[in-house]
């Protein structure tokens, strides 16, 4: 179960890191819910954040998950849906959220059972994230919440430093070799810490992976290594393990930027995006 | 077949030679090839680190696992007297690919870096006692097959399994890594593990060469020319097992090497099983070598996984196989 959800949350990542253009449903006045079940781990802790906890009928398991999720302490204790339809219609909900992928079955079966579903898109940059609060403050009428949520976060992201001029390179390298390409949420991270995507200077576009060996023959200013490498027992994370990276480590500027910072696009991304402001590079003089 | 004036006068001596040669040139070149565009003539650390810590590990498993899958295809059809006998339709390479999923799903990789290899060939082993035991050594070329689909299958299954079971979000793009083996960003640790086995198994097979020349003849034969069936059996599995398994767990499944080479060789080896093992060996060096080669010349920035290319090259090799074989037991 675990694992199904999570590869959903994977594979709707890796479709938003593809530019599916999306936009979260505006969703007319309603009286505020009382029974929110989410389906998603991203709307999950949208919702945790925004609705009082009396009015959470359940959320995934994922969001309890201190790998994937920015607030597992708050979840904890929330019950748990498996997300099939007929576990959704046991906590009988005024409102369900759900993400846009992997699960539309459901949320069409939801919706011709007669259940109100509002489904969010996964935003591509900080835009996007301001634009998923407020879909989910407007579902559970917590409007005024939101805004607080996304002024904190302009906040936080208003005392990054600014960039150096150039902008330092950077790199998320990532199991398997893939890499963030430009038009997802983690390039627009990269951006806000006043770094520059390298992953264009691999001939890449939206993603792919890249080799070792052009890993080392072009280094990054920042190595962005994103998921720990012990966290799942993959043969994929062996590259994570090569002693290339180990050597790469040691020469120049790297970061561990677990998921739970930006695989979804919440106000705690700017957890992610200081994480990264913060880290001395010194150009490798490319 | 035997007894065909096929074979084109090449000594024995001179063809492993030649071979070899083959086999050299391919490594050495595929030392100078690779996506960074880095060269001989480059200098500084990272030349040193791409030539030490990522192309030599890349060549040296390339030879070792080519010469690995071609030589255990030469032993199983020679063998098993089947020319569709091949590591990864016999299913052979399936239950390794299991055995290192399990040693990596339970942890035990962790705990023991041999694990994975270790895994590997009990996976392999099991699988080959499996297919001869379900076809059997006499069993004719379609029972071997279907044997091999039986095991194989059952080998996916339960790799999707414990995939499946796992808490692990790349599931199913491991399943690909497995599936479809790839010699890409593998180091010199990974080399370290699984040399020795696989080397091992290789010598293994090579000490067939006698008992497979005789089992041309028949088992009664052979065992008259003082052949022992039982230590054969044992030499063939324990060796197929070790070799193809150790390659399998750093590699994953890399198809239809060990069906090619052998047919390729068949005729210059003069039909002789046993001068077909060490022939194979270097030509499953030197194919897998240049494949890799090829695809990384072809497709520097969009890396193609060399068990794709063997493949694509191999099924249609089976099928043409399969119509030779069906006209000949036609006849």
């Amino acid at each position: 179960m675990r694992s199904a959800s999570i590869r959903r949350l994977a594979v709707g990542a890796a479709m938003a890191a593809f530019g599916q253009a999306c936009c979260a449903l505006a969703d007319e006045p309603a009286p505020a819910p009382i029974r929110v079940v989410s389906l998603d781990l991203c709307t999950d802790q949208l919702l945790v954040e925004l609705a009082p906890r009396d009015r959470i009928a359940a959320v995934t398991h994922l969001a309890a998950d201190p790998a994937v999720s920015a607030i597992p302490e708050k979840a904890r204790g929330i019950p748990i849906t498996h997300g099939n339809a007929e576990d959704v219609l046991r906590y009988d909900p005024d409102l369900v959220l759900a993400g846009p992928f992997g699960v539309t079955s459901t949320v069409d079966l939801l919706r011709r059972l007669g259940r109100r579903v509002v489904v969010v898109a996964l935003p591509q940059d900080l835009d996007g994230v301001r634009a998923s609060v407020r879909a989910v403050a407007g579902a559970v009428a917590e409007a005024a919440k939101g805004e607080a949520l996304i002024a904190e976060l302009d906040q936080r992201l208003s005392l990054v430093a600014p960039p150096a001029s150039p902008r330092p390179t950077a790199l998320i390298y990532q199991v398997g070799g893939s890499v963030s390409g430009p038009g997802s949420l983690a390039d627009a991270i990269l951006t806000a810490a006043g770094l520059r995507n390298m992953s264009a200077a691999y001939r890449l576009s939206r993603g792919g992976q890249v080799p070792l060996e052009s890993l080392i023959a072009k280094p990054p200013d920042l190595l962005v290594l994103a998921s720990q490498e012990d966290d799942y027992r993959t043969a994929l994370a062996d590259n994570l393990r090569h002693p290339i990276i180990r050597r790469l480590r040691a020469r120049g500027a790297s970061v561990e930027l677990p998921w739970r910072f930006w695989l979804c696009g919440t106000p705690h991304i700017a957890d992610a995006i200081e994480r990264l402001a913060r880290v001395p590079i010194k150009a490798r003089g490319q | 077949m035997r007894g065909v004036p096929g074979h084109l006068g090449l000594a024995p001596g001179y063809l492993i030679a030649l071979l070899a040669a083959i086999t050299g040139l391919a490594f050495v070149v595929s030392l100078l090839v690779g996506p960074s565009g880095i060269g001989i003539d480059a200098t500084g650390e990272a030349r040193a680190l791409i030539f030490n810590e990522i192309r030599l590990p890349r060549a040296l498993l390339g030879a070792l696992v080519g010469g690995t899958l071609g030589l255990a295809g030469a032993a199983l059809q020679g063998y098993l007297r089947n020319p569709l006998a091949e590591p990864s339709l016999v299913g052979v390479s399936g239950g390794a690919a299991l055995g290192a999923v399990l040693a990596i799903q339970l942890g035990l990789s962790h705990l023991w870096a041999l694990a994975l290899p270790v895994g590997g060939l009990a996976g392999a082993a099991v699988a080959m006692f499996a297919v001869v035991a379900l076809a059997g050594a006499r069993g004719g070329p379609v029972t071997l097959i279907l044997a091999g689909l039986a095991v194989s299958s059952i080998a996916t299954a339960l790799i999707s399994l414990a995939l499946n079971l796992s808490q692990n979000p790349f599931a199913s793009v491991e399943m690909v890594f497995w599936m479809m083996g790839s010699l890409a960003d593998r180091s010199l640790p990974q080399l370290w593990i699984s040399a020795p086995l696989m080397l091992l198994g290789c010598g293994l097979l090579l000490t067939l060469a006698r008992a497979l020349d005789a089992l041309t003849l028949g088992e009664d034969a052979a065992t008259s020319l003082g052949i022992d069936l039982r230590r054969t059996r044992f030499a063939v599995i324990a060796g197929t097992a070790l070799s193809v398994g150790a390659a399998t767990a750093v590699t994953g499944i890399i198809g239809f090497v060990g069906l090619i080479v052998p047919h390729m060789l068949r005729r210059l080896a003069q039909h002789r099983p046993g001068l077909l093992l060490p022939a194979s060996l270097f030509g499953g060096a030197s194919m897998l070598l240049t494949a890799d080669v090829a695809l990384r010349l072809v497709q520097p920035w969009v890396e193609l996984r060399i068990g794709v290319l063997t493949a694509l090259i191999g099924a249609p090799f089976f099928v043409w196989l399969v119509l030779k074989t069906r006209a000949e037991m036609a006849l």
